[in-house]
This record gives structure tokens, C-alpha cells and sequence, in this order.
């Protein structure tokens, strides 16, 4: 028999945040998606609110990149529902406020990376003086400013990924999602992300990030810890660390994944 | 619709392109390349034929000779020699003619005496073209001889010492309705690979970049962003278009100045064949690359889609005289309506009115295309 699903507990931390902003800026509800036999994603519900950083750990197949591509738009779920900014999901009208990165670096590897983030400016609508100020902000956080009329093929692995996180966070979307932004990345720069995504926080942009870094977890605002595509448990890292009586978050996660009994599935 | 998302892309789309100095080669450099090549090859055609004679030797053929050589064509259209009748095998394998016309030794005496006598024609034959042509000639010639012969046995029972070539009637300058003496295989040829270099680098282009939006991951990028699917498609409209127009005005320049190829007809009706052709392929080429998960796969499609329409769409021979079971094939072909389009402009001198069907014909065959493509756009992602 089935175990009734964690519930979305307020913790202390969440409590603050929801006293401060009550939208709750994602909404998903029993979301499903099916691939033929695989249950991807397995009645998922949870809201996510404005100006939170959202981490979304798990193994690989665990459901977190099939999620954030539903999120966007990009997969049509099986069943269930998103809202995101009030706008029930598919919708065109939030596409400029959102900002996405994939685990591929997506990027046009024969252009320079001032060509690849003036496109993306472009077709974001931004323009003229903010677009040049923006992009040499970017690159400058992402310390690819001496790179910025290099092809992307010469870049290295973490180059392209620090280049693609720019090229998603340059237009200044209110939400956005981003798969294993880290990957490829070293420690200190990983921490300058992070710290970057907390003043962006600040200035009230949801972050959704999936990541396999369980250092990064502990910063981010709220934890959902996923596995064969259903929410073992969602909840501020502390409350969850609370929860599981561990004393760090891989041990949390364990304790999570053992005491959720989740059938095999094909 | 963003005007400026658009533009946006068509630009990148650009960028990209001029940035690969290769593809520019290709885009800009080959067709010249290929035109030149052309034209040396197909100028060479006025090469004249060789014939060798073995003329009749008994009595009374001094006459026969001098009939003989007043109905041959000149020396510039026809070569002739005189050889004996035991040289004449030797004479084919060496090369030094293609055909023979041999005459019994007393031809002469034979005609006075009505014995009908029989004039041998000998083909080299291995090579099927010249030697039809050199059939055809010989057994003309031979015939005009015969009836010259008849018309002078009938007149005195004998063959006069110096046969009239003056004819009684005069033959008018050979009229043209369309082009003219000047104009060669060339003229023809010149105008319809103006649509196939159009057709084919804008095709393998777009096909390989859309390929690359999906294997690079770009185009989720795109489509999670403001910029619409026809956005996208207009885009890429827009941006390989610019090539493929620069491209025609580049090949039009060179044929009409360096190759002083001969054209009748309104140039801006060509770009616009060439602008809607460039519309067709780059949906064709948006659809094709769906199918395709590597540039690999869709260089595999360069024979079916190009390869075919080679040999269908008039190119080298008019569809008219293709095969009734090809011909259905044909004219579901865009290159069959363009080829026909730019030649009834450069040839025929057509005006937009003139060409109106193929140009229907042509943005049938880009809608056509939209709808494909549109509907394999979902396609484009998991």
C-alpha cells in the first residue's frame, strides 16, 4: 500500500518567507508524465514561491530535468496541471519573463559569446544600451569577460556552461530554471553562483535549479528531494535535516529514499 | 509576429554564414567554377565530323566526283578524305573518320547502264552518338545524290560535264522566333542552373543548421523564448534568402559578362524564381533535417532529393520527350517549373504574365513545404 505523500510542512525559515511574499509564483498539481511504460513523473504537487531559490536533488532518472522541461513548456505533461505567474501552463505570455538552462550547453558554437548573448537579447527584446550593459554584466559574473569575442567552440567545458548560464539570466527573467548549473565548474566560482543566485533572490527572482551538489543544497531556500519521479520530500534544508534526525543532507536524502517505499518500475 | 525577433534571427543566421569562409566558397565560388567548366565543355560542340570517300575510279567518274563534291556540306561543318576501298577499315580504327562512303569502282559505267549499282555506308560505332549523327548525314547525302542523278538521267539519259549547282529557288536566312544563330546550348543551360544552385546550397544549408540548433540544444532555447515557430521559420527565410538572391545576382553577373551568355528577358523575373525556390527549400530543408540526427544522414538525402530532379526537370532533356512514366514525376518537381520560368525569361524573353503558371506552380510548392514543416516543428524537440 501506498504511503500518503510528505506534506509541504512550513517550516521556520518558510514561514518568514511566506509571511513576506504570500504569491505563490509556481503552482503544479498531481502533475504526471508518462513515456510509454516509464512513469516519469508520478503526481507530483508542490508551489513554489516568489524570490525563493527551489533545489531539486535526485539521481539521474529521478525526474528532475523531465519536470523542469515541463516547467517551460517543452514537455507536455501526461496529467495534471501547471500554473506558473498565474497563467495556467502552455502559455506564450510569460515566455520573456522566463529564463532556462539546459544540461546541454546550447549554444551556437560558431558564434563568439557576445554573438550568442546578443541573440538571445535580441530575441528577448532587449536592446541597444541596456543589451551592451547587461551582457558585459553577465559575462563579468560569470568571469568570462576576457572570452567575450572568442569563438564558444575554443571554450572549454565549464567556459560553455558558465556561458550558458549568462545566456539565461540575461534578459532578467522573474523565474528561472535551471538543470545542473554547476556541472563543470570549480568550487570558488561554484560559490559565486551561489551567491549570486541569493541577491538575485533578493531582488525577487525564483530560481528553480536541479543539481547533484549536496553542498549547494544546503543554500538553497527550500529542498525537493526526488526519486523515480515522485517528491520523496519537500522542505527548508534545516526543517529536513530536522526531519530525518541526520546530520547531513546525503544522509537526509537516504533516510528519505529508504523510509518512501517506491515500487520498481520498468 | 516581432519584426525585430525576425531580424534578430535572420542576422544570426547570417553572422553564422559569413563567419565560414568555407560555405561562402562554396555558396559563391563553385557555381562560377561549375559555369566555366560548362561552358569550355558544351562550346566544343560545333567539332566537325570526318568522312572518308572511296570515290569511283572506272569511266565517266570525274563526274560523279564533282557531283559528289558539290552536295557536301563545306569543309568547316563536314571533313572529308579520299582513301582507297581496302584502306577503309584501317581508316575507321585509326580514328581518322568516323564514317564511310564507299563507291563501287565503276559506279559511273554501272548508272549509265541501269545496273543499280549498291553504295556501301560503313559506321565506326563506338561511340552511338556520333555514329547516329554520321548515319543520319550519309544516308542524306547518298539520297540527295541519288535523286541529283535521277533528275540528271531523266533530263539527257546522260550525266552533263559540269553539273548546275545554281538552284532555281532561293532559300530564306533561317528565321528564329526565339533567340537565335548566335545562341548555344550554352544559352540554355546557363539560365536553369541558376535555379539548381539556388535550390540545392539553400536546401543544405538549412538543413544542416536546423540539425545543429537540435544537436547543439539551441533550439530548445529558442523555443522556450518569445520568438514564435513562424518567427522561426520566417527567420530562417529571411536569412538564407539574402544568400541565395546575392548568390543569383553573382552567377547572373558572371554568365551574362565573362561567359557572354545570351539573354532575352526581364533579370528581376529571375530573382524572383529564385526567391520563392529559396522559400520552398528552406522548408524543405527544415523538414528533411528532421529525419536526419546527423549532417551524415542528411548528405543521404542529397540523391533523392536533387539527384532526381537531375535528370527530371529538364535540365538536359526537355521533359516532353521523357518517358510517359516519368513523366508524372516531373511536374511534381519545383526545379521542373523554375527551370522552365528562367528559361522562358532568358531565352524566350517572357514577361511576368508569360511566366505566371510556373510562378503559381512555385509558391504552390512553398506552401506545400510550410505546411510540412510546421508540422514536424513539434518534432524538433523530445
Amino acid at each position: 500500500m501506498k504511503e500518503p505523500e510528505p506534506t509541504l510542512e512550513a517550516g521556520p525559515a518558510q514561514q518568514k518567507q511566506q509571511s513576506n511574499k504570500s504569491e505563490s509564483l509556481v503552482v503544479i498539481d498531481q502533475l504526471v508524465k508518462q513515456f510509454g511504460k516509464l512513469r516519469a513523473v508520478d503526481n507530483l504537487s508542490m508551489t513554489i514561491s516568489a524570490g525563493e531559490t527551489f533545489g531539486l536533488i535526485g539521481p539521474n532518472g529521478s525526474g528532475k530535468t523531465t519536470l523542469i522541461r515541463m516547467l517551460v513548456g517543452l514537455v507536455k505533461p501526461t496529467g495534471g496541471s501547471i500554473q506558473i505567474m498565474l497563467e495556467r501552463m502552455p502559455s506564450a505570455k510569460i515566455a520573456p519573463r522566463i529564463g532556462y538552462m539546459t544540461q546541454l550547453s546550447a549554444l551556437y558554437n560558431d558564434l563568439t559569446a557576445r554573438e550568442n548573448m546578443r541573440f538571445f537579447c535580441n530575441i528577448y527584446g532587449l536592446r541597444g544600451k541596456e543589451q551592451k550593459q547587461r551582457i558585459d554584466e553577465m559575462l563579468e559574473r560569470v568571469d568570462l569577460a576576457d572570452r567575450i569575442d572568442s569563438v564558444v567552440s575554443t571554450f572549454s567545458g565549464g567556459m560553455k556552461q558558465r556561458l550558458s548560464l549568462a545566456c539565461a539570466l540575461v534578459h532578467g527573467p522573474r523565474l528561472a530554471l535551471l538543470d545542473e548549473p554547476t556541472v563543470g565548474v570549480d568550487p570558488e566560482l561554484r560559490r559565486s553562483f551561489w551567491d549570486y543566485f541569493a541577491q538575485l533572490n533578493k531582488e525577487g527572482v525564483t530560481i528553480i535549479v536541479s543539481t547533484h551538489h549536496l553542498d549547494e543544497a544546503a543554500r538553497c531556500t527550500r529542498l525537493g528531494l526526488m526519486r523515480f519521479g515522485v517528491m520523496l520530500a519537500q522542505d527548508s534544508p534545516e526543517e529536513l535535516l530536522h526531519q530525518s534526525g541526520q546530520a547531513n543532507m546525503e544522509d537526509a536524502f537516504l533516510y528519505f529514499a529508504r523510509s518512501y517505499h517506491v515500487p520498481e518500475r520498468s | 509576429m516581432s519584426f525585430s525577433r525576425v531580424m534578430a534571427l535572420a542576422a544570426r543566421i547570417i553572422q553564422q554564414v559569413l563567419r565560414d569562409k568555407r560555405t561562402l566558397a562554396l555558396i559563391f565560388l563553385v557555381p562560377l567554377l561549375i559555369m566555366t567548366l560548362l561552358y569550355l565543355v558544351l562550346t566544343n560542340t560545333s567539332s566537325a565530323r570526318t568522312l572518308a570517300i572511296v570515290y569511283p575510279t572506272g569511266t565517266g567518274s570525274e563526274r560523279i566526283k564533282t557531283l559528289i563534291d558539290s552536295l557536301l556540306p563545306g569543309q568547316d561543318k563536314l571533313h572529308t578524305i579520299s582513301i582507297s576501298s581496302d584502306q577503309v577499315d584501317n581508316t575507321l580504327k585509326n580514328g581518322n573518320a568516323d564514317a564511310a562512303v564507299i563507291f563501287p569502282a565503276d559506279f559511273a559505267q554501272q548508272i549509265l547502264n541501269n545496273q543499280n549499282p549498291t553504295v556501301q555506308i560503313k559506321l565506326q560505332g563506338s561511340d552511338p552518338t556520333v555514329a547516329s549523327a554520321m548515319s543520319d548525314l550519309t544516308q542524306s547525302f547518298t539520297h540527295q545524290l541519288g535523286i541529283a542523278i535521277a533528275a540528271l538521267k531523266s533530263q539527257g539519259g546522260n550525266v552533263p560535264s559540269t553539273p548546275t549547282t545554281t538552284l532555281p529557288f532561293t532559300v530564306g536566312t533561317p528565321q528564329y522566333l526565339y533567340g537565335g544563330p548566335q545562341y548555344t546550348f550554352n544559352d540554355s543551360i546557363a539560365p536553369v542552373f541558376i535555379g539548381i544552385f539556388s535550390f540545392f546550397f539553400v536546401f543544405i544549408l538549412t538543413s544542416v543548421a536546423f540539425l545543429r540548433e537540435r544537436s547543439q540544444g539551441t533550439i530548445e532555447r529558442v523555443m522556450v523564448s518569445p520568438l514564435t515557430r513562424v518567427e522561426l521559420v520566417i527567420g530562417y527565410i529571411c536569412g538564407f534568402a539574402l544568400f541565395a538572391l546575392v548568390q543569383s545576382l553573382v552567377i547572373l553577373l558572371f554568365v551574362i559578362f565573362a561567359l557572354r551568355v545570351h539573354y532575352s528577358g526581364n533579370l528581376a523575373l529571375v530573382f524572383l524564381v529564385s526567391a520563392l525556390l529559396t522559400i520552398g527549400s528552406v522548408n524543405l530543408g527544415i523538414f528533411l533535417s528532421t529525419f536526419a540526427q546527423n549532417e551524415f544522414q542528411i548528405v543521404q538525402f542529397i540523391p533523392l532529393v536533387f539527384g532526381v530532379q537531375i535528370f527530371l526537370s529538364g535540365i538536359f532533356w526537355p521533359v516532353a520527350q521523357l518517358p510517359g512514366v516519368l513523366r508524372p514525376l516531373s511536374y511534381i518537381m519545383p526545379l521542373t517549373y523554375a527551370n522552365d520560368a528562367l528559361r522562358g525569361v532568358m531565352l524566350k524573353g517572357a514577361d511576368f504574365t508569360g511566366i505566371i503558371g510556373q510562378l503559381g506552380a512555385l509558391v504552390l510548392f512553398a506552401l506545400v513545404m510550410v505546411l510540412l514543416s510546421a508540422a514536424t516543428m513539434r518534432r524538433q524537440i523530445a
